[in-house]
């Protein structure tokens, strides 16, 4: 009853966070909004006894992937009216991608496993314990390919982001700390009426 | 229903047996920093409140109790007061994993270690939503800031953790410290111990990584338009968040409850009291380094971050769980 009480709750707040995120005004709330609902998701796995993904949940896109967004959002300088004429053009994707992953669930609740089949599963062993049991062995492959999409990813925002420019200057801290007295200071001993030569 | 009732009580005396000593403790550590840079710079610090200055810290949370709370007119209201409730909080809950002693914990889970990283992790939002709702060039800079710096030294502190876990072979905090019963862990992982101690002073902002407050470039950072209690709330998070912190270091790597050695005299000792001491021992680092170093450049600390403590950790990774692999010492 609890349990039951408890997931309506979270999956209420999930949605309403979720059209508040789409209908906010402000890009900014749009983000807090979004975090919102990554917590109510987190709570969401926790309840089935997913604890482990659940905090994984959070750590990753809460405590750095929205953070992100937040940092990235807070600097545009975004006219707030211009926002919401935009978004009729992104309902049929919108629609195509909510169709994709409707029928992603109900492939598998309805034709993969049987539900109490799951629950067991899910309830035999420490969750952590389980993930880390298959993830090298049976899962290896799509565990070191989702790695290399990443790494793929994460060269390409390099090279799309890093423009090499000559003319900045650059400091190198090794040269920096390995210098010492002698190398800036000198001391000049000036005959009266000369002034210093420069060399 | 009685039953019920009885634990709901039970429940909630357990937390306030926690919180309340938490913000206790926060009042004597803001002393204790006051002293302790006294005492370092060849002054007296506090010594006018109550014996010794000891009641000066209560004191002033009076003081800013009876301030008026000014709320910028161009600031995102509700933003603007939710932001330090939500450190305060955030520092606050956290402390619902941490076990004082084998036994005296208000919640034993499973994935305690992950439960505390993702609360500090989220501690990075209090400071960049005052940054941002207080609507002000300082403020803001000071939340853009924090985020880049809490970021960075979040991942090597996960590197470390991730160390340790490997140790360990579980995510348990009490696991964590009993398997560290006949060696603390700083002994064996020392390297990953220094940077832990580095890297939760660049995670609470404190010196000399406090470029968020960075009081000589930005007034006062992400909190320049707070005041009063709102004010205080954020000086209670830091606080609280610099102890939270340092008993996270103990559960890591100096044994958590255990005496340095297992003799009579040691031993007999009750563990909550090994624990206390270490805390307070962390903490003294903490202040002993705001009093020594100068601050950090934001440059250098990104570099720090980036270009030192990560490689290092990842190497340490992969050693350690080679050289437990190679000698057979992996825990199951």
């Amino acid at each position: 009853m609890f349990l039951v009480g408890s997931f309506f709750l979270f999956a209420a707040f999930l949605i309403t966070t979720c059209i508040f995120v789409i209908f906010s005004k402000n890009p900014v709330n749009s983000v807090l909004f979004l975090v919102l609902a990554f917590l109510n998701s987190t709570f969401l796995f926790i309840l089935i006894g997913a604890e482990f993904v659940g905090i994984i949940l959070a750590i990753v896109y809460i405590g750095a992937v929205a953070i992100l967004f937040l940092f990235v959002v807070m600097m545009l300088d975004i006219q707030v009216t211009t926002l919401m004429f935009n978004i009729k053009r992104y309902i049929p994707l919108a629609l195509l991608f909510a169709g994709i992953i409707l029928a992603e669930i109900i492939y598998l609740t309805v034709f993969k496993t049987s539900k109490d089949n799951l629950d067991t599963f899910i309830r035999s062993k420490n969750n952590t314990e389980q993930i880390g049991d298959v993830l090298y062995t049976e899962y290896f492959i799509d565990f070191q390919l989702s790695g290399i999409v990443l790494l793929l990813a994460m060269i390409g925002a390099i090279v799309l982001t890093h423009v090499y420019r000559p003319t900045i200057k650059r400091q190198n801290i090794e040269s920096q700390n390995s210098t010492t007295a002698e190398d800036r200071v000198k001391l000049v001993k000036i005959k009266s009426g000369e002034g210093i030569k420069d060399d | 229903m009685t039953s019920l009732s009885f634990e709901l009580t039970i429940g909630i005396l357990k937390i306030f047996s926690f919180v309340v000593p938490v913000l206790v403790s926060v009042a004597l550590l803001v002393y204790l920093e006051r002293k302790v840079l006294g005492a370092v710079q060849l002054r007296k610090g506090p010594n006018v409140v109550g014996p010794f200055g000891i009641l000066q810290s209560f004191a002033d949370v009076l003081k800013l109790l009876t301030k008026e709370n000014l709320l910028p007119s161009s600031s995102n209201k509700f933003l603007f007061i939710f932001a330090p409730m939500l450190t305060l909080i955030l520092s606050l809950i956290a402390w619902a994993v941490i076990p004082i002693s084998s036994t005296y914990v208000i919640a034993n889970i499973n994935i305690g270690i992950l439960y505390l990283f993702a609360v500090s992790s989220f501690g990075v939002y209090g400071v960049i939503i005052a940054g941002w709702a207080s609507n002000s060039k300082y403020p803001f800079l000071g939340a853009l800031r924090s985020a880049a710096q809490m970021i960075s030294y979040e991942v090597s502190i996960g590197f470390v953790i991730i160390t340790v876990l490997i140790c360990v072979g579980s995510l348990n905090l009490i696991d964590i410290v009993e398997s560290q019963k006949n060696m603390w862990f700083a002994i064996p992982l020392l390297p990953m111990f220094v940077i832990f101690i580095i890297s939760a002073l660049a995670e609470t902002n404190r010196l000399p990584f406090d470029l968020p407050e960075d009081e000589a470039t930005l007034v006062a950072g992400f909190f320049t338009e707070y005041s009063s209690i709102s004010f205080g709330l954020f000086f209670l998070a830091e606080y609280a968040n610099m102890i939270l912190m340092s008993s996270l270091t103990v559960i890591l790597f100096l044994g958590g409850w255990y005496p340095p050695i297992d003799i009579f005299p040691l031993n007999a000792i009750p563990g909550i009291f090994w624990f206390i001491i270490k805390v307070f021992l962390i903490l003294f680092v903490f202040l002993w380094v705001r009093a020594t170093f100068p601050r950090y450049r934001y440059d250098q600390l990104m570099r720090l971050g980036w270009k030192i403590f990560l490689p290092f950790t990842l190497i340490w990774v992969v050693i350690t769980s080679a050289f437990l692999f190679y000698f057979g010492l992996l825990p199951n």
